[in-house]
């Protein structure tokens, strides 16, 4: 599937939904720490993905695809890897 | 791989990562309160899937990837610790003396890189007994873990020739507290528990795991007033997530004990939130947990209070 234009924003407005209150007023740039700038934890990674593959309707698991959270540092690790899934998606899909 | 310059640092608190030693009831127990909170959220979630990716994160028998973590973090040893789930769980893969097994093959493999604490389920009997002495005489195990949710309390009187032995070969007993996998008992997780047995048996050092986050102010007081009562910082990270600067470490290090805290990680645990690294940031950053210790309270936490209970690279003596 090709990466549409809109491609960002819905990913940062599923960070933006995943984000505890407390650090609802950090300002979201690509270099933003996803743990320590804003408080997203392996519950709210794991949200984050979730609320991914409901919006594209995939299941990343079953595309192959290893995705390691662990690694996903700053919004913008986690704008490539949304990409990266995306961009294997089948165009039929 | 090149090692991290950072200081010395030895992680007192971990497991292999393997469905060898952990059964799969446990970790489904742990599961079922992500579930509770993502459903909460209006995430479409499964607890299957929740399960693989925890599973995912558990193919690491032979402890090479912890190695490669360790030396990323310049970690310089790490505790490995068995939690004997074998009476309590019916699901366990091995028995408790394959496990064993397994981790002796571990410290062979990684020479230098860990040290083991053989745990076994007193209600296992002599046999068990036998092979945690065992442990200790021939596999160059150094120390007891004592798993109590399994069901028992910590100053259990059958628990009281495991820690005759302890005293015999100069090791310590580090023990869980606190909450776990909803399938064990949590009512007996109190650090207060140890009490009794930590006064019957004063030449033998007990840790109190999990101590910085879970029933943080007992597990103080027992570490200021008992002479061989110690806690570790392990599960820190689950405090990350609104507290990334570790204040809760902070806190407690900030109570004139730093000479009894000792840093762990409990890995595998986090691995899903990030690497052996990016937790010690919290603690060794500009503003970490220990940016308020002096160089001698930084590494008494660090590695010097581990070492003090079991001399790094002397075999427990009997």
């Amino acid at each position: 599937m090709e990466i549409d234009a809109k491609f960002d924003e819905k990913v940062l407005a599923l960070i933006a939904e995943a984000v505890p209150g407390k650090f609802k007023k950090t300002h979201i740039t690509p270099e933003t720490n996803l743990q320590k700038e804003l408080g997203l934890d392996s519950l709210g990674m794991l949200s984050l993905v979730f609320r991914f593959e409901e919006l594209y309707g995939i299941d990343i698991a079953q595309m192959g695809v290893d995705v390691n959270i662990a690694k996903l540092k700053t919004v913008a690790d986690l704008l490539n890897v949304g990409r990266e899934i995306v961009s294997r998606i089948p165009a039929a899909q | 791989m090149q090692e991290n310059n950072s200081p010395q640092i030895v992680d007192c608190h971990c497991h292999i990562a393997s469905e060898e030693h952990t059964p799969r009831s446990f970790i489904e127990g742990s599961v079922g309160n992500m579930v509770v909170a993502l459903s909460a959220q209006g995430v479409p979630v499964s607890a299957k899937k929740l399960i693989n990716m925890f599973v995912n994160k558990m193919q690491d028998p032979l402890c090479d990837g912890l190695v490669a973590e360790m030396k990323a973090a310049g970690i310089r040893k790490s505790v490995l610790l068995i939690a004997d789930f074998s009476y309590a769980l019916k699901d366990c893969k091995l028995t408790i003396e394959e496990s064993f097994a397994r981790h002796r093959e571990v410290l062979l493999r990684h020479p230098d890189r860990f040290e083991v604490f053989g745990g076994v389920d007193p209600r296992w009997g002599k046999d068990g007994l036998a092979l945690f002495e065992r442990s200790l005489a021939e596999f160059r195990f150094r120390g007891f873990k004592v798993y109590p949710p399994c069901g028992f309390s910590p100053s259990d009187p059958s628990l009281f020739p495991f820690y005759e032995l302890c005293a015999h070969y100069h090791v310590p007993v580090l023990l869980h507290t606190g909450p776990t996998s909803p399938v064990l008992d949590f009512s007996i997780s109190s650090p207060f528990l140890i009490d009794e047995a930590a006064r019957l048996f004063p030449t033998v050092n007990f840790i109190l795991a999990h101590g910085a986050v879970s029933f943080v102010e007992e597990c103080v007081m027992l570490c200021r007033f008992r002479p061989n009562v110690y806690l570790d910082i392990s599960g820190y990270e689950a405090t990350l997530g609104y507290d990334p600067s570790a204040s809760a470490v902070k806190h407690v290090l900030s109570l004139g004990i730093t000479h009894k805290v000792l840093f762990g990680t409990d890995f595998p645990v986090f691995r899903l939130q990030g690497e052996q690294k990016d937790f010690l940031e919290p603690l060794l950053g500009e503003n970490g947990a220990l940016s308020e210790l002096n160089g001698q309270e930084k590494s008494l936490v660090l590695y010097k209070n581990i070492e003090r209970l079991i001399p790094v690279g002397v075999a427990a003596a009997a």
